[in-house]
């Protein structure tokens, strides 16, 4: 399925219409949007088995539960977890893959879904942050992103989860660098970084310790 | 006022002092207090929500019919509307209204101003619609870059007095603009101390440079946002992304001639702010108008959630600045060598907007320098508007100040940090030096830096430092109220919201302090204007603004409950009575908490506490304010490949005083945060304009790069504890302060390793390469 959701010469529907978008926008004239035609009027070719404008099945396992949904070939995965299936932990921030807010597994990879179409998973298992925990007991990682205050904002969080528990599970124990790697292509304004990693080291090398800040308190009678 | 002694203190120094407290004002707690759960590193209490994704932000609330709103903006920097028509939109599928925003006549004056706007019932479909609305446009000339805008004859930006926009992230005592419009040039904003023109002229030795800084977005990871919702003809409920709840409900109302009290705003959760994220609309985005017209159009919920590309166009930015610094020095050799005046002429571009300030380090941390004059003046061009951004002109003034300090030690041969010692007047930023002098290990690494560019090895190695200043800006507007009721349950309420710096969290932590609980029997409401006026998250004040009318409000139900105590146990006084997080006692008799609360009489003990104003400042004030001087110090080494010009910081020491701490790790997480965003200003970040096309080339995160993880040093913080006796449990803030002297400690390191000064933000590897080469040619004219 997924074949089908893209152009020739590796050009994405979602790409080609955002760059037509873009230029009827500037060029401020009264075009039709491709991707905004109706899709009762527009006439949906007759081919079997393609994608058009024209929702089609998807069927793929979410967080663990089988999913079925009528899907628009020009739907992003971002869009169709946050806007239909209301899975608002994975969060939108950039929509071109440039901060890893909106990362998932896909079959156990981590990629950005907003650089996906939803037809692409067709058939794959995605897992959400809301699909970290089993049942109400949070993963080891989550529980140390709590105790390392891994985390301020909370909105690249769900990222930093997604691309450290894939990390995680390659096993192993890791260094702080490969921590970095993992997590070099999610964005954090707040800067938790170092946080992240303490969280992350200590999942996978059992340290439990916490970073500490030296703290100069007041010395009591003077000295 | 009742009078009390307090022993307050930093470090090895602690005094008895004498303060002043209002009425039913509890002692505040000082160096004698020996505190169990206040300071600790208790992980934050929304960390499950967080970590789990289901923590709901104003990006993912989603009401029954609501549509998403979408806004067409200028493509031009400046131009003129001939024409707007919205009609066509609204055969667009899903679209159920749209609206003109500006209106035929209108000059729209940035590339990315509101021009129209539809609502539909899914984003997409309300973003294909834009395409559908036929606007003309007249453009006409427009100016972009700082230096162009300051030429004679460059197009006007604006032609008549310009408004200022003040936002609660302002600072305090940034005095407002009030020089006559020249051009695109308007003065204001001056710091005076004696008469350093003179001082200038007389002075046996002057330094003088220019520094640059670039143009800086915020870049919170949750873009601005509103969901407005009419419950009524003239009631409304908004979710907002704010750090200022109370300040979207006044313009909300404002805005639609509603009384405040008739809308609710409401921010759970929110994904930063920085400064940016104050009033109901944004400061170059009319978002909360928009919304609210749209929903009025369709008697909907309306969404709107700006793009990544919006944010970076129309939301703020911390303005750029060209700053040309001016210092005049005693002869006096070596250590002896004296600064007697500096005079900062800076000139900061915002946009269409107003914020050229630079801070303070120059006028306020040099308080020994007899003359000093810092002169600011905004320059105005057709780029969207700056707003506040963390220590709004500090990060600036603190790189041009900071450089030129270490140049002219250069120049002197002195220490830099003995250059320092020399001027600042502040105790506690003396001793913040000399510990970092030490923990840097400082002068041996000086001395490997000059090794290496003595031998001129291919990667150099550096270090510098550079001081922050703020003050406690705390405010007295918040009423806390805390409810215990008759199964002991513990709740706090607030209509503050949380930033990120977990006010939530040190809330529990104070009433848990208070009543003896354990943290997690404290609940916590926050995020919404209905429980009670808090106060904007602006200024570094959330903790030391909140936290005192905490303790005030569980020691006001404590008392009601320890009068319930002492009657059913039979004591003389509530004093004698003691409490654990067991319950309470006296001698043998004692009552478990619950026995205790369930003698409270009807449903709850509810008590209200407000925040008293600061009533002490040891040891020192912040000029011109009875309330504490914060101090900072960092220090930063960089690595540098010579041949490439790639530069790294690869380890930064913070050295930060933050009054008594309320939550180690949460703080410690916060100064993470203000190095990292000083590292991305120092050597990363730069909202790049298009001369020719005037519009923003670099509007998303691919292009403009805030600092990743692998871009962060090691970092190390000490706390330096001061207690000041400002309020009653001795807080105050972080935030902004944490992220002052990041860039600056970065420039002065480089400035180490290679000899020679980058006087431009960011550092990048062309900027060192001709630093470089300046230095060679310097070299080479010395040898012949």
């Amino acid at each position: 399925m997924s074949d089908h959701s893209k152009q020739p010469g590796g050009v994405t529907r979602r790409g080609l219409f955002r760059t037509l978008g873009a230029a009827t926008l500037v060029a401020g004239c009264v075009k039709q949007d491709p991707g905004s035609e109706n899709p009762e009027r527009s006439e949906a070719p007759e081919l079997d088995d393609a994608l058009g404008l024209t929702p089609a099945p998807l069927e793929f396992v979410l967080d663990g539960q089988p999913v079925q949904a009528e899907v628009e070939a020009r739907t992003t995965l971002l869009e169709l977890l946050r806007l239909d299936l209301d899975r608002t932990g994975t969060k939108v921030v950039c929509d071109r893959g440039a901060c890893g807010a909106c990362m998932v597994l896909v079959d156990g990879v981590p990629r950005n879904s907003c650089m996906m179409l939803a037809h692409d998973v067709g058939g794959s298992e995605v897992t959400t942050v809301a699909g970290l925990a089993e049942g109400e007991q949070l993963s080891a990682l989550q529980l140390a992103f709590i105790e390392h205050d891994a985390l301020q904002c909370g909105f690249c969080t769900s990222g930093m989860l997604i691309s450290s528990t894939a990390l995680l599970r390659e096993g192993g124990p890791l260094t702080r660098g490969q921590v970095e790697d993992a997590i070099a292509g999610n964005l954090c304004r707040c800067g938790t970084y170092p946080h992240v990693v303490d969280a992350v080291l200590a999942v996978a090398n059992g340290e439990g310790g916490r970073r500490q800040t030296e703290l100069l308190q007041v010395k009591k009678g003077g000295a | 006022m009742a009078k009390t002694k307090l022993s307050l203190g930093y470090g090895p120094k602690l005094e008895t002092v004498p303060v002043e407290l209002p009425p039913g004002e509890p002692r505040p707690w000082d160096a004698n207090d020996q505190l169990e759960v206040v300071g600790e590193p208790v992980p934050r209490i929304d960390g499950q929500l967080k970590v789990s994704g289901a923590a709901r932000y104003t990006h993912d609330v989603a009401l029954e019919d609501m549509l998403h709103a979408a806004v067409l903006r200028s493509p031009y920097p400046c131009a003129t509307i001939k024409r707007v028509e919205v009609k066509a939109a609204l055969d667009q599928p899903g679209v159920e209204a749209a609206i003109a925003v500006a209106a035929v006549g209108d000059k729209l004056i940035f590339a990315g101003q509101d021009v129209a706007a539809v609502a539909a019932a899914r984003p997409e479909q309300a973003r294909a619609a834009l395409a559908s609305i036929v606007v003309e446009y007249a453009p006409a000339p427009f100016v972009v870059g700082t230096r162009a805008a300051m030429r004679d004859g460059a197009p006007l930006v604006h032609e008549t007095a310009v408004e200022e926009r003040r936002t609660g992230a302002d600072e305090p005592g940034a005095e407002k603009a009030t020089g006559e419009l020249s051009g695109n040039i308007r003065p204001g904003r001056s710091q005076k101390r004696g008469d350093a023109k003179r001082a200038l002229n007389k002075a046996a030795l002057t330094f003088e440079a220019t520094y640059e800084t670039q143009c800086h977005t915020h870049s919170s990871l949750e873009t601005h946002g509103v969901m407005v919702r009419w419950d009524s003809e003239d009631a409304a409920t908004v979710w907002a992304s704010t750090q200022s709840i109370f300040s979207v409900r006044d313009e909300f109302a404002a805005i639609f001639g509603l009384p405040p009290a008739k809308v609710r705003v409401i921010t759970h959760f929110l994904g930063g702010g920085f400064g940016s994220k104050f009033g109901a609309n944004a400061s170059g985005t009319a978002i909360a108008k928009i919304a609210g017209e749209l929903a009025r159009a369709t008697n909907k919920p309306v969404k709107l959630m700006l793009t990544r590309h919006e944010e970076h166009l129309c939301t703020g930015n911390r303005p750029d600045s060209i700053q040309t610094v001016k210092l005049g020095a005693t002869a006096t050799p070596g250590a002896q060598a004296k600064i007697t005046a500096i005079h900062v002429q800076a000139h900061g571009s915002a946009g269409v907007g107003t914020g050229a300030g630079v801070g303070r380090n120059a006028s306020a941390v040099y308080t020994k320098v007899p003359d000093v004059l810092v002169e600011s003046a905004d320059v105005f061009t057709h780029a969207g508007p700056a707003v506040a951004f963390r220590a709004p002109g500090h990060p600036q003034g603190a790189f041009a100040m900071e450089s030129a300090l270490d140049e002219l030690a250069r120049q002197l041969e002195l220490d830099p940090i003995d250059l320092r010692l020399a001027h600042d007047g502040h105790p506690v930023r003396r001793w913040q030096l000399e510990l970092g002098r030490e923990r840097f290990n400082w002068d041996a690494r000086r001395q490997a830096a000059a090794d290496m560019r003595a031998r001129g090895t291919r990667v150099r190695r550096g270090v510098g430092c550079a001081v922050s200043i703020w003050g406690d800006f705390s405010g007295t507007e918040a009423r806390v109220s805390v409810e215990i009721d008759r199964k002991g349950g513990v709740v706090v309420k607030n209509g503050v919201q949380d930033i990120g710096g977990g006010i939530g969290t040190i809330m529990a932590q104070v009433a848990a302090e208070v009543l003896a609980r354990p943290v997690d029997q404290i609940r916590v409401e926050i995020g919404d204007s209905e429980l009670g006026p808090g106060v904007g998250s602006g200024g570094s004040k959330t903790t030391a603004s909140i936290t005192p009318a905490v303790r005030n409000a569980a020691e006001a139900a404590k008392a009601e409950l320890a009068q319930i105590a002492a009657e059913a146990l039979e004591a003389s006084s509530p004093s004698k009575l003691r409490w654990t997080n067991e319950g309470v006692s006296l001698g043998r008799r004692s009552l478990t908490w619950a026995e205790l609360c369930e003698r409270i009489e009807g449903e709850a003990i509810v008590a209200v506490g407000t925040r008293a104003r600061t009533y002490g400042h040891y040891p020192k004030s912040f000029p011109g304010f009875p309330t504490p001087e914060i101090a900072g110090a960092q220090f930063a080494e960089v690595e540098i490949d010579t041949w490439t010009g790639e530069v790294r910081c690869t380890e930064l020491l913070a050295v930060h005083d933050c009054g008594r701490v309320m939550n180690e790790m949460t703080v410690r997480s916060q100064i993470n945060g203000g190095i990292a965003l000083g590292v991305g200003y120092a050597l990363m970040e730069e909202r790049v304009m298009d001369p020719s096309l005037g519009v923003v080339l670099n509007p998303n995160l691919d292009q403009y790069k805030p600092c990743g993880a692998k871009d962060l040093p090691e970092i190390s913080i000490v706390l330096t504890e001061v207690l000041s006796g400002n309020n009653n449990t001795g807080a105050y803030g972080i935030g902004e302060p944490a992220t002052i002297p990041t860039a600056a400690a970065i420039a002065n390191a480089v400035g180490d390793a290679l000899g020679v000064h980058v006087r431009s933000l960011p550092i990048t590897p062309a900027k060192i390469l001709d630093a470089l080469e300046r230095g060679r040619q310097t070299s080479t004219e010395g040898d012949t």
